[in-house]
């Protein structure tokens, strides 16, 4: 039998393997939805804040951009960069960043940190009052547009918060912390989501 | 009971009569309407007598209708201190008047009054001294006087919860200035938070006359027009900090939360611009007899009358010196009593009202007498400048208007509208609200200034004290004789009578009786202007703040292994390690030691701290942060490090492996993971940002499982694949890298903190629990068992493996710390070095030793003193476990330095003050010192 990975955070429901990660079958039409999207394939490119690599990069610190299809690179920290990509691409991820950095002639690191990252979806017009309940960020569009993104305390924990709007431009986050407090982050926006009618959706990946 | 004094239908009532709402209030059934506060709702029933007061207990009925009303104060169910002339009836409540003995209608302690001129000002702080023995004494009679109601230890915990929200403008106050402000800065495209006091927008149009409501009619149409304006109603503007940092607290909101309405919240609000529209609150006068029942503020009768339809007496005498004075006595000879006006304007006084639990009658100031049953007060406003003060005002008075006005010393984030600033018709309060809504948006870009019309300021007569002495502050029994005898005895600054006297400190905190007491204190110091006084402070809060709304959700950070779910299904006792929840035990911890040392065993490790260090300057990095040296660390090869600080203290300690020629794996204790991160960042970024070296946190990224024991190899042997797990190809302190049960990208290297054979291996944290099972399955024939920590405690300390933070403190050198052979001082330069250095030269700390009690089952207690004679503490015991290897207690402790010697005998005191004997051991090791097995 294949080894099958696992998130941090319990599944709801009946589950299935994706790409060998364990996933949950539930499906939601909430308004509001919450899914565990942990499996996603998760690359950290590390650069020096000052060097010419970061200077002449398309996005910095706190931006978010499309790199290719299904790939969110995100301006993590100063001189760093998170890309986001479907389930069970970390490998090639690696391989694309690191081929893509080679020639730079900079000090530049991938680390897969697909295993040490829990990372959530929250969809819906009310995420930002949701989110407002446990982060003191400002999400309006003038602060935090589209495609932006900050790190921050949310639920009094460590979060990477990136905004990234669904195809319908349904207000949307993609919300991750460190794997071992996954279940706590998860547990904290469920409990906050409970006034706007927040629901658990199944990973919503394929 | 029926409601006696219900009124027929009022234009701008806001019960509900088709809803009728039963309650209890001292054990009696009542029927309110939905609408009606708490005291509303009894006073249609014809209850007069609502709490009884501070210090005297004098029974005290309603004052002023609103939240800030001191003589409300109400038990509802298990929630003390309700104000229950704001707080809304409901459904079922049980209400109870507080700390009345033995009933609302008789207090005993009533009796005070007539003693009252022994309990002048002062009266706690001169008296009860001494003698000192019988203050317990003292302490259990005062606290029968103590004001407050009840908090069960068996009360429900409510909901309490916290928001942030950050808006263009911030309005504090409802009324038709704040309103208006709200309505032209949202028109205007600004994003507007308005914030009411009451349940309903309005200020006083909710209980003025026809034009009022239907000018608050349109109000309301355009507010619920407009989307970009949120109302928290039922909601006060707690606090203004730097910045516009402002607090609200939300009571009650209309939110269900698995059916229970959450209780408070608790808004922390960000706006660009504060709009303070608080308005201005009706104030007493001072005379004797002014806090009897039946005694009245005009506005209180209003809100009764109007939007409770309760008649409030049915004689009634009106001292008016405005408008407002003038337009109560109408509304209450429309309702039909008999009213009396008693008008200041003309020169006319009260000095006196008599009555027992009610008033009877009213003398006036030509020596007359009426009788009433209802008197009221209209004698002047208020303004209500505490946010002012918070952000950094102090507000002037105006004798001629007789109230205090807002100067220009406010920031520009900061905007007064309405009522605050001036007098005029709603049409006027409106029209200036209005523009200061339009430049609120201006300065966030929305719209242009424009200008700000006027506000005139009425004259008002200044009316605070008749020619007799009454209450000022009815929170606290604070009476104008108080005030003068405070002057009398030296205190001349406001601030110092408030805090001698408690004047302004009591519930209300002074928002009715806060002028009195400056106008007061004038007239004892035979002065006019009130500015030579000055006005004591508003600090926040505004209004009273539970804890629990302070405190919030609970939002405590548990973090969990990825084998979580496997401990839990095999019954391991949960230790709390900080944030991390860690299999203690599976039930015996000495089974689990056995089976370690006989067979293998395996151990959770996943919270151990891990930096993943990548870039050709890693290893200055090491050597720089650590005591010992890492230049010369070989790919494969592991070593183990200490930091200490700059101060030379132990800091952390761990093994660091060499992957690959440039990349290697630092592992820190599980408590100090992020702090070591921050420390090494720090010195990289700060001190050597010219190194080339990335350092990535990846503690969880790994699950990491200590496999121990002689039967280790074998059982690891079953599922790596691509590594030599001999000792010749896999020697002690080595790294090597490969799959685990299937499962790649895995590193493993061979430490022994229990002292065995053991391989620490660390796998995608994913796939944790996979291994962890494959382990279990694959060695069930080697009798392989998980082991918790508390017999990894034991092990290690078998094995003298001391842990930071167990056996070292924040004053433990790393001499001291039996690091010596560890702390390279030949090295070029590392943090730490030079107290390090200055430490090898002295020797006056005290030394880690190994300690064996010389009564083998005796385990003294960990931190026992270890002491000689009666008075002198030489050491102390810092780890301590029964040894089920040895068959004996065994230690670790801190002894002298003239002490350190093997085979001397030391008293220690154990916590019951029994003692008994222990010895230094050579060594720390109390098994296997040579370490042969963990080689093995």
């Amino acid at each position: 039998m294949n080894p099958v990975a696992k998130s941090p955070i319990r599944v709801t429901g009946s589950s299935t393997v994706v790409h060998g990660w364990e996933v949950s079958n539930r499906q939601s039409s909430a308004a509001l939805r919450l899914s565990d999207v942990t499996p996603l394939a998760k690359v950290l490119i590390k650069s020096d804040a000052h060097s010419r690599f970061a200077a002449s990069h398309p996005i910095a610190f706190g931006q978010v951009r499309v790199l290719f299809k299904g790939v969110l690179e995100i301006g993590c920290d100063p001189g760093a960069w998170l890309l986001v990509g479907s389930v069970g691409t970390a490998s090639d991820l690696v391989a694309t960043a690191t081929t893509s950095t080679a020639d730079v002639g900079e000090f530049i690191s991938v680390i897969d940190i697909t295993h040490g990252r829990a990372m959530m979806r929250l969809s819906g017009v009310d995420s930002p009052r949701l989110l407002n309940k446990i982060c003191a960020i400002d999400l309006s569009d003038s602060v935090t547009p589209n495609h932006s993104a900050f790190r921050s305390s949310v639920a009094k924990l460590v979060t990477d918060v990136i905004r990234d709007d669904l195809a319908d431009s349904t207000r949307s986050y993609l919300i991750h912390c460190e794997r071992s407090s996954g279940q706590h982050l998860f547990d904290c926006i469920l409990d906050a989501g409970i006034e706007f009618g927040i629901d658990v959706d199944g990973a919503g990946f394929s | 009971m029926s409601q006696n004094r219900r009124a027929d239908r009022q234009a701008g009532e806001v019960i509900d009569r088709n809803a009728p709402v039963v309650f209890s209030w001292e054990g009696k059934n009542y029927t309110g309407f939905a609408g009606d506060t708490i005291v509303s709702a009894l006073a249609a029933n014809g209850v007069d007598i609502f709490s009884r007061s501070f210090k005297y207990k004098r029974p005290r009925g309603v004052l002023s209708a609103s939240f800030h009303d001191p003589n409300c104060t109400v038990q509802v169910d298990d929630e003390p201190n309700v104000r229950g002339a704001h707080r809304q009836v409901q459904q079922g409540m049980t209400i109870s008047p507080e700390n009345v003995w033995p009933s609302l209608a008789v207090d005993v302690r009533s009796i005070n009054q007539f003693i009252s001129r022994f309990l002048s000002a002062g009266f706690y702080y001169k008296t009860f001294m001494k003698p000192q023995r019988l203050w317990p004494m003292y302490q259990k009679i005062l606290g029968r006087f103590a004001a407050g109601g009840i908090t069960s230890p068996n009360a429900e915990h409510g909901y309490f919860d916290k928001r942030y929200i950050h808006v263009d403008v911030c309005v504090a106050g409802g009324g038709p200035a704040g309103i208006a402000a709200a309505i032209a800065a949202a028109k205007a495209g600004a994003s507007v938070l308005l914030v009411e006091e009451e349940y309903h927008i309005g200020g006083h149009l909710r209980y003025g006359g026809a034009s009022d409501l239907q000018t608050l009619a349109e109000l309301r149409r355009e507010v619920a027009a407009l989307s970009n304006i949120e109302v928290l109603t039922n909601a006060a503007v707690t606090a203004r900090y730097d910045m516009n940092w402002i607090g609200v607290i939300q009571r009650q909101p209309d939110i269900l939360v698995n059916g229970h309405q959450i209780h408070e919240r608790l808004c922390k609000v960000r706006a660009n611009t504060l709009i303070v529209a608080s308005g201005l609150i009706e104030r007493p006068y001072v005379f004797e007899g002014n806090d009897l029942a039946g005694i009245m503020l005009s506005t209180g009768v209003r809100r009764l009358l109007n939007l409770h339809a309760v008649l409030p007496g049915k004689t009634a005498v009106v001292f008016t010196a405005n408008a407002d004075g003038d337009a109560c006595a109408a509304d209450l000879k429309r309702a039909g009593l008999h009213v009396t006006i008693v008008d200041a304007r003309n020169g006319e006084n009260i000095v006196r009202a008599t009555g027992g639990k009610r008033i009877k009658s009213v003398q006036l100031g030509d020596g007359k007498s009426i009788s009433c049953d209802l008197l009221i007060i209209a004698v002047g406003w208020t303004a209500n400048v505490p946010l002012l003060n918070m952000a950094g005002d102090r507000p002037v008075y105006d004798k001629d208007a007789a109230r205090f006005f807002p100067t220009d010393r406010l920031p520009e984030s900061v905007l007064v509208a309405g009522g605050l600033v001036g007098d005029g018709s709603t049409n006027e309060l409106i029209a200036h609200g209005s523009s200061i809504g339009t430049n609120s948006a201006a300065r966030s870009g929305f719209g242009s200034v424009v200008s700000i019309p006027s506000l005139a300021r009425v004259q008002h007569p200044e009316l605070y004290r008749s020619t007799t002495h009454g209450y000022v502050d009815y929170s606290e029994d604070v009476s104008s004789k108080d005030l003068f005898a405070a002057k009398k005895e030296g205190y001349d600054s406001i601030e110092l009578v408030k805090r001698y006297t408690t004047v302004t400190m009591g519930p209300s905190q002074g928002k009715l009786e806060s002028v009195n007491a400056v106008a007061i204190m004038a007239e004892a110091h035979g002065v006019s202007d009130f500015n030579t006084i000055g006005t004591t402070v508003w600090r926040p809060p505004y209004v009273p703040i539970t804890l629990g709304a302070l405190g919030g959700r609970g939002f405590e950070n548990t973090r969990y292994s990825p084998m979580q779910s496997w401990h839990e299904a095999h019954n391991a006792s949960p230790l709390v390690a900080g944030d991390w929840i860690r299999p203690e035990h599976y039930g015996d911890p000495s089974a689990e030691v056995a089976n370690v040392r006989t067979n293998v065993g395996l151990i959770d490790v996943t919270p151990l701290g891990k930096l993943d260090m990548r870039g050709r300057d890693v290893a200055k990095l090491l050597n720089l942060l650590y005591v010992n040296k890492f230049l010369k660390l070989e790919v494969g090869a592991v070593r183990y490090g200490v930091m200490c600080a700059e101060d030379g203290v132990v800091m952390d300690d761990g093994v660091t492996g060499r992957l690959g020629e440039n990349h290697y794996m630092m592992t820190t204790t599980s408590s100090g993971a992020a702090t070591v991160w921050e420390w090494a960042e720090n010195w990289l970024q700060t001190e050597h940002p010219d190194w080339e070296v990335h350092i990535a946190p990846v503690t969880t990224a790994f699950a990491s499982i200590n496999i121990a024991g002689p039967k280790s190899r074998e059982l690891l042997a079953r599922v790596v694949e691509g590594v030599d797990l001999s000792n010749a190809a896999f020697p002690y302190m080595n790294v090597r890298q490969g799959s685990v049960a299937g499962i790649a990208d895995c590193f493993m290297w061979r430490i022994g903190f229990t002292g065995e054979l053991s391989f620490e291996i660390h796998v995608p944290a994913s796939y944790g629990l996979h291994v962890w099972e494959t382990l279990i399955e694959t060695g069930k024939d080697l009798g392989v068992g998980p082991f918790g920590i508390e017999a990894q405690r034991i092990m290690r300390l078998e094995k003298g493996h001391f842990i930071v933070g167990q056996d070292t403190d924040g004053l433990t050198v790393g001499f001291g710390a039996d690091l010596e052979w560890c702390i390279k001082l030949d090295k070029d330069d590392f943090v730490g070095k030079p107290e390090l250095n200055w430490q090898s030269q002295r020797s006056n700390y005290q030394r880690l030793v190994g300690l064996q009690p010389v009564d083998p089952n005796v385990v003294p207690t960990e931190a026992s003193q270890l002491v000689e004679g009666t008075r002198s503490i030489v050491g102390r015991i810092t780890s301590s476990r029964f040894s089920p290897t040895l068959k004996r207690s065994i230690c670790l402790g801190y002894v002298e330095p003239r002490l350190a010697v093997p085979g001397t005998v030391i008293t220690c005191q154990l916590p019951d003050r029994s003692r008994i004997q222990v010895t230094v051991m050579e060594g720390l090791a109390h098994f296997d010192p040579s370490g042969s097995r963990m080689k093995s």
